[in-house]
C-alpha cells in the first residue's frame, strides 16, 4: 500500500501495510496499481504551475516520488507518510507576498490562493507556510488546526512543539526508538541535552531539528535556475487571442528591458511562460548571439516564437525571465530614433540580428560563418564557428590563400575513394573512376605535396613515430575531356597508395 | 499587378461600343507606365566584360533583382559532372556586390556534401563576409534567403537549391525589388524555367587549351556562358548570346577569350589584365 486517501486512513489503514491485511479490514477497498512515473510527471506538472508564486520550486526531495527504495525495498525517509501520499512541493516565497498584499497578510493570500486554485483543479492538498523547509513540511503534514498552518515569523519553535517527532523527517530506526523513549511530540526534545542525544542516534536528528528551527540553513535546489530577472502580467481576465498575447508579451518585454539596463547587462536568454486556466503552462523561449536589451529587437525575435505558443482555453498568467544575461558589451543606448528603425543599426548590427533570426528557426549550427585556421590541411582550414564568435578579421583568407596553390571551390566533406589509372606508381593520373563514371584525364597541374601535421595527435590520440616519414598527399588538379576540373590526391606509400577525389574547381 | 477587372467591360460607359478601346488602352499604358517608373532608379553593377554588360539592363546586374545561375551540361552534353564552373562564376558575381555580408543558404547532403570552399572563394570576395546558412527543407531556405533580402547590410544572398518552387521565386524576386540587394539562385543542374528571375545563365566548364602534360598553368578557368533569360536587357542579334570566358587567378581577370585562340595554346591576356601587385604566388 503506497498512499491512501482520508476514508482510508479513518478506518484504520496505514501506508506500507499489506494488500491482504487492509482487505480484512475493509473488505471493500478500492485499490489501483502504482504508477510511479505518471505521479512524477503530474507532480512536475503541478510545480511547474506553482512557478507563478515564485521561481524557486523544488520536488520535496523525500517525497515518494523521488525517494529511492533502500536494499529492503523500503522508504528510507518519511515512513510516515503524511496526507495522503508523500508527494511534496518545495516553495520559497521569500519576498513574492507582496504580490498579494502587504508583510503577513499578503503571505497568508498568497497561501490561500495557492490552495484554492489547486482544489479548483481538484487536488487536495495542504499547504503549510513558514520561516523554514522543515517547519513548514511539518505543519502541512501533521498540523492539526487548520490556523496552525501558516507559522507567524520567527513562530516555529512553539508552532513545532505539539507536533509528533515524525515531523522532523527521521529515518524510520530512530523514528522507532523515539518513540519506544516515550519521545512523542518535537517539543520533548528540546529540553534534551545536545551531546547525549548526538553520540546516541547520531546527527540527523539534531541536525533535522535544527533545520527546522532555523538554527542552520537548510538549502533548497531548485528545479530550475531561477533567472536573476523576471517579469510577471496577471490577467483580470483569461486571455487567448494571439494579438493580445503579443501585446502582453510587448508589455513585459518592456519592464525587463528596463531591469536589464538597470543593472548594466543585457539578456542572452529569454523565457516566456503562460500560465493557462487549466494549470498547465507553455513556455518557449529565444537566443540572442549576444547580450541584447534592445525592446524592438527582441520583440521581432519573440514574434517567430509567440505562434508556436498554445493559449488552450486562455491564459491568466505570464512570466517572462531572463535566465541568461552578459555584462552589457554593445555601444552606448542609441538615442530613440523612431522614424530610422532600420537603419541606424550599422552593417554588422543587421547581420547579427539576421543571424540570430535565423538561428531561432533553423538553429545555431545552422547559421555560421567561416572562420580560417592556421593548418596545411585543406579540411581542416575552413571551420565554422558561430556568429557570436570574434569576427574575422579583414583579409585574413586572402593571406591565407596566397600561400597555397589554386584550390577548389567545392571541397567534399568526406574525400571519396576513386580508382586512378597512372602510368607508374609515381606518375600522374591517366584516368579515374569516380561514382561508377570513367574520367579520362586530359590536363594535370601538380602535385602538390601536403604532409601530415605530425605535432598533432591523429584520430586515434596517438601521435606519429618520429622515425618514420610522415604521411604526405600529393595533390593534382586535373581536368577531364569533358573539361570537369577536380582535385585529386593520392595517400599513402607509393607502393599501397590510394586515390581519392577532395574537390571541384572551377 | 493589375488585371483588367470584368466590371470595367460590364460598366454600363465602358459598354458602349467606341468607349471599350480606349479603356484598354488606357490600361495598357498604365501597366507600361509602371513598368518604367519600377525600372528608372535601378541600380546595377557591371559585370567587368565590357560585351555581356552591353546587353544588360543599366549595363550590369540589376541589383534588386533575381538572378539565376545553372550548371550546364558538359561539352559532350552529358550531364555535368559537379557545379564547381557555376559556383565560380556566381561567386565572382556576388563578389561584386558589396560592402556588406553575404548570406549564403544551401541544403546539406549529408557525407555526400561537398560544400563552398572559402580559400577559393577568397580569389572573389573576402569568406569573412560570408554568413552560411544551411536549411534541410526547401522552405525553410526560402525563408532564410527572404529574410536576408529584408536586412540591413546585406549585399547579395544566394541559395543553392534543386527546388524550382515559381512562388518561392517570385517572393524572392519581389523582395529583391523592394530592397535592392540582389538574390542569386545556384542550380547544380538545369532547372525549369522560371520567368521571374531578371537574368538566367547557364555555365559550363570548357576545356582549357591543351598544353604539354604536367605543364602547370595554374589559377586558370575557362567557362562556357549562356545567358539564357535576359528580362528588360537589350535582345542580342544571337538567339542565345554565349562567350567563352576565362579567369585568371593571378591577375584577378574575368575576360573573354578572343577567338582566335579558342582551340590555341596561349599566354592569358596579361597586357590588358589588371595586375595585382600585392598578390604575389609563392612558388615551391
Amino acid at each position: 500500500m503506497a498512499a491512501l486517501n482520508a476514508h482510508a486512513r479513518a478506518a484504520g489503514l496505514r501506508p506500507h501495510m499489506r494488500l491482504a491485511d487492509a482487505r480484512t479490514l475493509v473488505p471493500d477497498l478500492v485499490t489501483a496499481g502504482v504508477e510511479s512515473e505518471a505521479d512524477r510527471r503530474l507532480l512536475e506538472a503541478i510545480a511547474n504551475w506553482c512557478d507563478r508564486y515564485t521561481p524557486w520550486v523544488a520536488l520535496d526531495p523525500l517525497g515518494a516520488a523521488i525517494a529511492e527504495p533502500d536494499a529492503d525495498g523500503r522508504l528510507e525517509a518519511c515512513s510516515a507518510g503524511g496526507f495522503g501520499g508523500d508527494a511534496g512541493l518545495l516553495l520559497d516565497v521569500t519576498g513574492c507576498g507582496h504580490l498579494f498584499g502587504e508583510d503577513e497578510a499578503g503571505e497568508r493570500a498568497l497561501l490561500t490562493d495557492l490552495v484554492e486554485r489547486l482544489a479548483r483543479h481538484d487536488f487536495t492538498c495542504r499547504a503549510a507556510m513558514a520561516d523554514t523547509a522543515g517547519a513548514a513540511w511539518a505543519l502541512a503534514r501533521y498540523a492539526e488546526r487548520q490556523a496552525d498552518l501558516f507559522c507567524p515569523r520567527h513562530g516555529q519553535r512553539e508552532a513545532l512543539a505539539p507536533l509528533p517527532v515524525d515531523g522532523l523527517r527521521l529515518n524510520t530506526p530512530i523514528l522507532e526508538t523515539f518513540l519506544k523513549l516515550g519521545l512523542r511530540r518535537i517539543g520533548d526534545l528540546y529540553a534534551l541535552p545536545r551531546a547525549p542525544l548526538a553520540r546516541r542516534f547520531g546527527d540527523q536528528p539534531l541536525t533535522r531539528l535544527d533545520q527546522a528551527l532555523g538554527r542552520v540553513d537548510e538549502p533548497i535546489e531548485p528545479r530550475r535556475v531561477p533567472p536573476a530577472f523576471r517579469t510577471r502580467l496577471a490577467f483580470a481576465e483569461p486571455i487567448g487571442r494571439p494579438e493580445d498575447i503579443a501585446a502582453a508579451t510587448s508589455r513585459l518585454l518592456a519592464a525587463l528591458c528596463r531591469q536589464l539596463e538597470q543593472a548594466g547587462v543585457g539578456a542572452r536568454k529569454l523565457e516566456i511562460a503562460l500560465y493557462r486556466v487549466d494549470g498547465s503552462v507553455d513556455r518557449t523561449g529565444i537566443g540572442t548571439s549576444r547580450p541584447n536589451r534592445d525592446n524592438p529587437r527582441l520583440m521581432k525575435l519573440f514574434g517567430e516564437k509567440l505562434g508556436e505558443l498554445d493559449p488552450g482555453f486562455g491564459v491568466e498568467l505570464m512570466i517572462l525571465a531572463a535566465p541568461e544575461v552578459e555584462e552589457w558589451s554593445g555601444t552606448q543606448d542609441l538615442l530613440p530614433d523612431t522614424d530610422a528603425a532600420g537603419t541606424s543599426f550599422g552593417n554588422e548590427d543587421g547581420t547579427i540580428d539576421l543571424a540570430d533570426r535565423l538561428a531561432l528557426r533553423l538553429g545555431t549550427e545552422n547559421v555560421v560563418r567561416l572562420v580560417p585556421r592556421d593548418s596545411h590541411l585543406p579540411e581542416r582550414v575552413q571551420t565554422t564557428a558561430p556568429i557570436s564568435a570574434k569576427p574575422v578579421p579583414e583579409g585574413a583568407w586572402a593571406r591565407l590563400a596566397s600561400m597555397k596553390g589554386a584550390r577548389p571551390t567545392r571541397l567534399l566533406q568526406r574525400p571519396e575513394l576513386v580508382s586512378v589509372t597512372a602510368l607508374l606508381p609515381d606518375d600522374p593520373p591517366r584516368q579515374f573512376q569516380w561514382r561508377r563514371h570513367a574520367h579520362r584525364v586530359v590536363r594535370v597541374e601538380g602535385p602538390e605535396r601536403l604532409a601530415d601535421e605530425w605535432w598533432r595527435p591523429r584520430s586515434n590520440g596517438k601521435y606519429a613515430l618520429a622515425s618514420s616519414m610522415p604521411p604526405a598527399r600529393d595533390y593534382y588538379r586535373v581536368e577531364d575531356d569533358d573539361g570537369g576540373r577536380f582535385w585529386l590526391f593520392r595517400d599513402g606509400p607509393h607502393n599501397a597508395a590510394r586515390w581519392f577525389l577532395h574537390g571541384f574547381c572551377a | 499587378m493589375s488585371v483588367i477587372s470584368p466590371n470595367v467591360l460590364a460598366s454600363p460607359a465602358a459598354n458602349q461600343q467606341g468607349q471599350v478601346l480606349p479603356t484598354l488602352r488606357e490600361q495598357v499604358r498604365r501597366l507600361e507606365r509602371a513598368h518604367s517608373i519600377q525600372r528608372t532608379g535601378r541600380m546595377a553593377v557591371p559585370t567587368g566584360i565590357a560585351t555581356i554588360d552591353a546587353l544588360l539592363p543599366e549595363g550590369g546586374m540589376l541589383t534588386g533583382a533575381l538572378h539565376e545561375i545553372e550548371a550546364g551540361p558538359a561539352p559532350s552534353g552529358r550531364i555535368a559532372s559537379h557545379d564547381g564552373a557555376a559556383l565560380g562564376f556566381a561567386a565572382c558575381l556576388i563578389g561584386r556586390f558589396g560592402p556588406g555580408t553575404i548570406l549564403w543558404c544551401r541544403q546539406p547532403l549529408g557525407t555526400l556534401d561537398a560544400p563552398p570552399y572559402a580559400p577559393a572563394l577568397s580569389a572573389w570576395f573576402d569568406p569573412a563576409r560570408l554568413l552560411m546558412v544551411t536549411a534541410r527543407r526547401e522552405e525553410d531556405l526560402f525563408w532564410a534567403m527572404e529574410e536576408g533580402l529584408r536586412a540591413p547590410g546585406i549585399a547579395a544572398v544566394l541559395g543553392e537549391t534543386r527546388a524550382a518552387d515559381p512562388t518561392a521565386g517570385r517572393r524572392l524576386s519581389l523582395a529583391a525589388e523592394k530592397n535592392g540587394v540582389p538574390a542569386f539562385l545556384l542550380r547544380p543542374q538545369p532547372a525549369p524555367p522560371q520567368s521571374v528571375c531578371t537574368t538566367r545563365w547557364r555555365v559550363a566548364s570548357a576545356a582549357l587549351p591543351s598544353t604539354a602534360p604536367g605543364l602547370a598553368d595554374p589559377g586558370i578557368a575557362r567557362w562556357h556562358i549562356e545567358l539564357r533569360r535576359n528580362r528588360f536587357g537589350t535582345p542580342s542579334t544571337e538567339e542565345m548570346p554565349s562567350w567563352l570566358v576565362e579567369w585568371n587567378d593571378e591577375t584577378h581577370h574575368l575576360a573573354v577569350v578572343p577567338q582566335a585562340r579558342h582551340g590555341s595554346a596561349g599566354p592569358s591576356p596579361a597586357g590588358i589584365a589588371r595586375t595585382d601587385p600585392n598578390r604575389q604566388r609563392l612558388v615551391g
